[in-house]
């Protein structure tokens, strides 16, 4: 076992909010910012990636963000959900967002088409510890569009891959056409630095790769847990196997790092919705180290 | 005048002195309704306002400030979306308000203003003054302020404290507010004598010793914070609860709202939020189905959690109950602070060893 002092800026890690120092352009917290539709990309019958670029120059200017925060996407007509950023960080004229169509707002947009308008608020949230974590093996575990918010994590490392050590991405999908990203994880599997292991949990007749929920790809990682980093992302019974299973493999309970996901209205703290006991997700989360999920009863599964 | 002067308010000056203020802003007081209801509404006179009358059971402080529905602001979709934000707050003046609803606004203002400022709030509570008056004795029998630091009387928090010691009120000036309301209308006012300050003292004695004496805010803080109550107990308590959120609708403190886009007859949309209740089942419930709170005992809990936790009180800068005794009268099954606290405490004594309960280092 590791005797290196624990990492403390691992759960610090603070990005710049839309409150921020600076104020908001809008100058109303409440009031969106309008972006353009500019490219929809189709993922699964379900899914959908939307490029987005906001539309005054002066919001695009003030607008920056780190990998694993999100923003409250508003539908003209239908409402404002919170949707994580999906695309490379190091592109700062627009950003996706990768959309499963599920409720009102999502439904109502998946309905709309390029050149279409609609409403950001943000950045919101913290963000994945990319710095405190630079120098150590990094493995990343998700499931269905849990990859989403994990996708520009995985792009910042790539661009500045000699930071970090030993690379593992582990990815799970309900069926291979529920598979998100699937011309990334091609370009992704041809890389020698990146080993990357995917899994469906149903396979069909052109399926030859793994089948089975994602902790099982954990025999063929081979990484040494005291100088690893997880991060990890996907529907809350994903997230609750992989813990206890890295826990297992050896991984300190700070060294698990996760991003939960509530039903959430305001993005800043004050309607209640996302509250995990006294945590509001959407100030001190979406993302957490294991260790400190251990302080919310309510997560316990 | 300065912040912290007693002054006196004779009663044949209240109307010229309410008069005057009306001048300035809108006032909203207690006033005869149908059928003897008492209930806060705009008064058009000051004639209108009723003085004694016991308590209302819609939160005066809340409904102005932080109304029931508030439209955000408005939009039209089209080539360009055009976003028109909600028009300004009134100015108001909220007077024969109780001191636990004027504790509730101080604590929805620390909140709405920490760490980061709400606007709709924040516009609202700025233009509001808050002229409270002491309870002579408790309005009801469910009040139990004395037992969480709400009433029935203020040292602080307010802009304007009244006291009605017969002929005059005892005129209190607790904040800036209250003294830029206060200046322009000196001349109603008097110095206080000794006697008046000795006439308080007195009714301040009196009304407190009106109260029960119960330390239900103090046991329900120990049992949640502990988290030992175990969960078969929270169930057993919300099996009862049919989730009607009176609740936290009537909770001066309960600040959780949703957000919805209405459609308008003229084709717009206006966004508007209104009071919501971690005691629906849809209030956590995600897009996907899950919910992380899935039974009526866990959202029992979760209330109750915070309410009384030590993680919110050191959040908020107190426990979130006034005792104001409205969850007590509204709650047809008996899921108020106070019952709770009874109920929790005859269960653990069913569930847990007496050593091990939270309370064991008191033996």
């Amino acid at each position: 076992m590791s005797t290196e002092v624990k990492t403390p800026t691992l759960t610090g890690a603070k990005p710049r909010n839309m409150w921020g120092v600076t104020g908001v352009p809008t100058g109303n917290l409440y009031v969106p910012m309008p972006a353009v539709i500019e490219k929809i990309i189709v993922e699964t019958p379900d899914t959908k990636t939307f490029r987005l670029r906001l539309e005054d120059p002066k919001h695009a200017e003030w607008f920056t963000w780190e990998p694993g925060q999100f923003v409250e996407l508003s539908v003209f007509g239908a409402g404002e959900a919170p949707i994580g950023f999906a695309s490379s960080p190091l592109e700062r004229s627009w950003f996706e967002l990768t959309i499963v169509n599920r409720g009102k707002v999502t439904g109502l947009m998946h309905e709309l088409k390029e050149g279409d308008r609609v409403g950001i608020r943000g950045p919101l949230g913290n963000c994945w510890p990319l710095e405190a974590i630079k120098g150590k093996d990094i493995l990343i575990i998700s499931g269905g569009c849990g990859l989403a918010p994990l996708r520009p994590a995985i792009l910042y490392i790539l661009a500045n891959r000699q930071d970090y050590g030993e690379f593992w991405l582990l990815y799970g999908a309900r069926t291979p056409a529920d598979i998100n990203y699937k011309y990334d994880l091609v370009e992704w599997e041809k890389r020698d630095d990146f080993h990357v292991l995917q899994t469906v949990d149903v396979g069909d007749e052109s399926w030859t790769g793994n089948v089975g929920v994602v902790t099982t790809l954990l025999d063929q990682v081979k990484l040494d847990a005291a100088n690893a980093v997880a991060l990890t992302c996907g529907p809350p019974i994903m997230i609750k196997f992989a813990t206890l299973a890295l826990v297992k493999m050896g991984f300190s309970e700070d060294r698990v790092v996760t991003s939960l996901e509530r039903y959430m209205k305001c993005g800043v703290g004050k309607c209640g919705h996302c509250c995990v006991n006294h945590v509001y997700l959407c100030t001190e989360g979406p993302v957490f180290t294991y260790a400190q999920l251990q302080e919310f009863p309510e997560t316990r599964a | 005048m300065n912040v912290g002067d007693k002054l006196i308010l004779r009663k044949s000056n209240v109307s010229d002195f309410f008069s005057s203020l009306q001048g300035e802003m809108q006032l909203i007081a207690p006033k005869k309704r149908f059928a003897g209801d008492v209930v806060f509404d705009v008064v058009n006179s000051p004639e209108e306002i009723v003085w004694e009358y016991g308590h209302d059971i819609y939160p005066p402080g809340k409904r102005y400030i932080f109304p029931h529905y508030e439209d955000m602001f408005s939009y039209r979709r089209g080539e360009q979306i055009s976003i028109d934000v909600a028009a300004e707050a009134p100015k108001q003046a909220i007077v024969a308000i109780r001191s636990c609803d004027v504790t509730a606004v101080r604590f929805q203002e620390r909140f709405f203003s920490t760490p980061i400022v709400d606007p709709f709030y924040k516009a609202r509570a700025e233009n509001t003054v808050l002229f409270s008056l002491v309870c002579n004795e408790p309005p009801k029998k469910e009040c139990f302020c004395i037992c969480c630091d709400g009433g029935p009387y203020l040292e602080t928090g307010f802009d304007v404290q009244l006291t009605d010691l017969g002929d005059r009120f005892l005129y209190e000036i607790g904040s800036e507010k209250g003294l830029r309301a206060s200046e322009p209308r000196q001349q109603y006012l008097e110095p206080s004598s000794e006697q008046d300050i000795a006439e308080r003292k007195r009714i301040e004695l009196h009304a407190d010793s009106l109260f029960q004496t119960a330390s239900y805010i103090a046991k329900a803080i120990i049992y949640i914070t502990s988290d030992e109550v175990p969960d078969e107990v929270w169930e057993e308590l919300g099996s009862t609860c049919f989730r009607c959120a009176a609740c936290t609708n009537l909770c001066p403190i309960c600040t959780c709202y949703t957000v919805d886009d209405r459609p308008e007859p003229d084709g717009s949309f206006t966004r508007c939020r209104s009071w919501d209740s971690c005691q629906y089942a849809g209030f956590t419930r995600e897009a996907s189905g899950h919910n992380p709170r899935p039974t009526f005992g866990s959202r029992v809990k979760r209330r109750f959690y915070h309410k009384a936790s030590f993680q919110y009180i050191m959040r908020d800068g107190r426990h979130g109950c006034v005792g104001c005794g409205r969850c007590v009268s509204s709650c047809l099954t008996k899921l108020d602070l106070p019952s709770v606290v009874k109920k929790i405490r005859r269960a653990m004594h069913d569930y847990i060893e007496p050593k091990s309960r939270p309370t064991a280092f008191l033996q």
